[in-house]
């Protein structure tokens, strides 16, 4: 492993900037999203900043049920996001369409169909902290020594 | 007839602003934004006609997840048709306590719309007091009903728990700790100077406006309507409810109002904590086929289920009318027409505390 390569690693564990994409969902996993900033769970203790601008984001954080006017569109956001990328997917929606999946919804789950996904964090919704501690667990693993893997990202 | 547009700027879907995806275009001469569109349709699932021919069982579920900031109203709501349908009389006790959840509710929605605004204004410490706060009330609901958001405290008949002395002292801490603070907020927001130049006179709903764009809730009643259907329930009233008008209409007045709604909230669950009756919380009836229309006041605005069921307790039809539609519809047609800045858009669409997801369904 080469110095830059070490470098890369101990930076990258502790600037990790955040997005995060609301694909048809009900607010709920939004809004414990939005409770992570608060000063009780502090989320930019850790080195995570929350941007919601895809061109300067690691990981997009997807929420909702993949409703049809995403389907296009979301491929598109993943397309714009810079190396190294990864997605998490927040609460049950992305992951199986929860309630939501019947014969008749404008739906088209799971989010893993259209844009590969690195975690998941179950839940209806998840508590703040269980999406802490997965973004922290998660990023250590993906981004590290990110260039020299031998399996490419699709 | 030729039109004197320089750009034309779409913001969104996905905005460091927004919460949800919605997607606002505006045409601009120069700095000035001469009239705006509100494009929406991004996160419509189809709750409604999922929920056709399925047992009232199910829809008290999905009618929860029509919108996560405010579940507790929906559930409310849905729950009171179907008791209006089968007559079934609620104990006293639970209707307290179903007042005392919907109250936090309301707190922790204005909260969160307030701690918007100021983010969107770029007051960042201001908004993260208010989200601080938030929590607070988070905890407070977590303790009454065992979940933050998505309780299904609310059944037919009652409700599912009942609280003990031991919960209803751990609310009036908070209720305290929120009464201690929040003034200091109140303070910083309305004599701010930078905040009265962002915030003071722009993106004005005139009562004219008002009443022609049939705007609910908070919105309204910043600009001088009195409409909240919390006056015709009798108990609200005896728990020291009543209408607060603003009358000025701008951004300003908007957030001033919520934080009003705030300081009556707590008043109000502590009235309710104090002369809480004794008895049973749950009782039980049979669901029975009808047809019927009910609306309870959520925290932006009127929301009307009309619901039909048949004689095996299956939903025939079902439409929900949510209270964000009138008010986005009304910020793109007179709020956010003629502003000074583009700066303002956003400001102005989250200053009427949209919930698209409340609004698509």
């Amino acid at each position: 492993m080469t110095l830059l390569q070490i470098l890369k690693n101990i930076v990258r564990k502790h600037s990790i900037h955040v997005c995060y994409v609301n694909t048809g969902s009900c607010n709920g996993c939004d809004i414990e999203i939005l409770a992570c900033l608060s000063p009780r769970y502090d989320i930019e203790q850790y080195g995570i900043y929350v941007h919601n601008n895809p061109r300067e984001a690691d990981i997009i954080l997807v929420t909702g049920t993949m409703s049809a006017q995403w389907i296009d569109k979301l491929p598109d956001i993943w397309d714009k996001v810079p190396e190294p990328k990864a997605v998490i997917v927040i609460g049950n929606c992305p992951i199986s369409g929860c309630a939501f999946d019947r014969p008749g919804a404008l739906i088209d789950p799971p989010v893993s169909k259209h844009i590969p996904v690195s975690a998941v964090v179950p839940g209806c919704p998840p508590r703040p902290t269980e999406i802490i501690s997965t973004i922290l667990n998660s990023a250590d693993i993906l981004f590290e020594n990110y260039e020299t893997k031998t399996e490419r990202k699709p | 007839m030729k039109k004197i547009v320089d750009v034309s700027l779409p913001i969104g879907p996905v905005h460091p602003c927004f919460k949800e995806p919605a997607r606002i275009k505006c045409e601009t001469a120069g700095e000035r934004v001469i009239r705006t569109e509100v494009e929406l349709g991004y996160v419509k699932k189809g709750i409604e006609k999922i929920m056709i021919g399925r047992p009232w069982q199910e829809i008290i579920f999905l009618a929860e997840r029509v919108c996560g900031i405010c579940s507790v109203v929906h559930n409310t709501a849905i729950i009171g048709a179907l008791e209006k349908i089968s007559n079934i009389t609620v104990p006293m006790r639970a209707m307290y306590l179903r007042i005392i959840l919907n109250e936090l509710d309301r707190m922790q929605s204005h909260l969160l719309a307030n701690y918007s605004y100021c983010y969107t204004i770029e007051h960042e410490t201001l908004a993260m007091y208010l989200l601080n706060l938030r929590e607070t009330v988070m905890d407070a609901i977590e303790i009454m009903t065992g979940t933050r958001i998505m309780a299904a405290y609310i059944v037919p008949g009652g409700v599912r728990t009942d609280i003990n002395r031991e919960i209803a002292t751990k609310i009036c801490e908070a209720l305290d700790h929120i009464e201690a603070e929040l003034p200091r907020f109140v303070q910083m927001f309305a004599t701010g100077p930078l905040i009265a130049l962002r915030s003071k006179g722009i993106g004005i709903l005139s009562v004219k406006d008002a009443k022609e764009s049939g705007v609910v809730g908070p919105t309204a009643r910043a600009s001088g309507i009195a409409r909240d259907a919390r006056e015709h329930e009798l108990l609200y009233t005896e728990l020291g409810w009543h209408m607060i008008i603003r009358q000025d209409g701008d951004n300003f007045s908007r957030i001033m109002l919520r934080f009003d709604e705030l300081f009556q909230s707590v008043h109000i669950i502590k009235n309710a904590l104090a002369v809480i009756p004794e008895g049973p919380v749950r009782l039980g009836n049979r669901i029975t086929s009808g047809r019927t229309k009910h609306t309870v006041e959520a925290p932006r605005g009127e929301l009307t289920y009309d619901v039909e069921l048949d004689e095996n307790g299956q939903v025939i039809m079902i439409s929900i009318q949510t209270p964000s539609i009138m008010n986005v519809d009304a910020g793109s047609h007179a709020m956010m027409k003629n502003l000074s800045s583009i700066a303002d858009v956003t400001s102005t669409f989250i200053s009427a505390d949209p919930c698209i997801a409340c609004a698509e369904r």
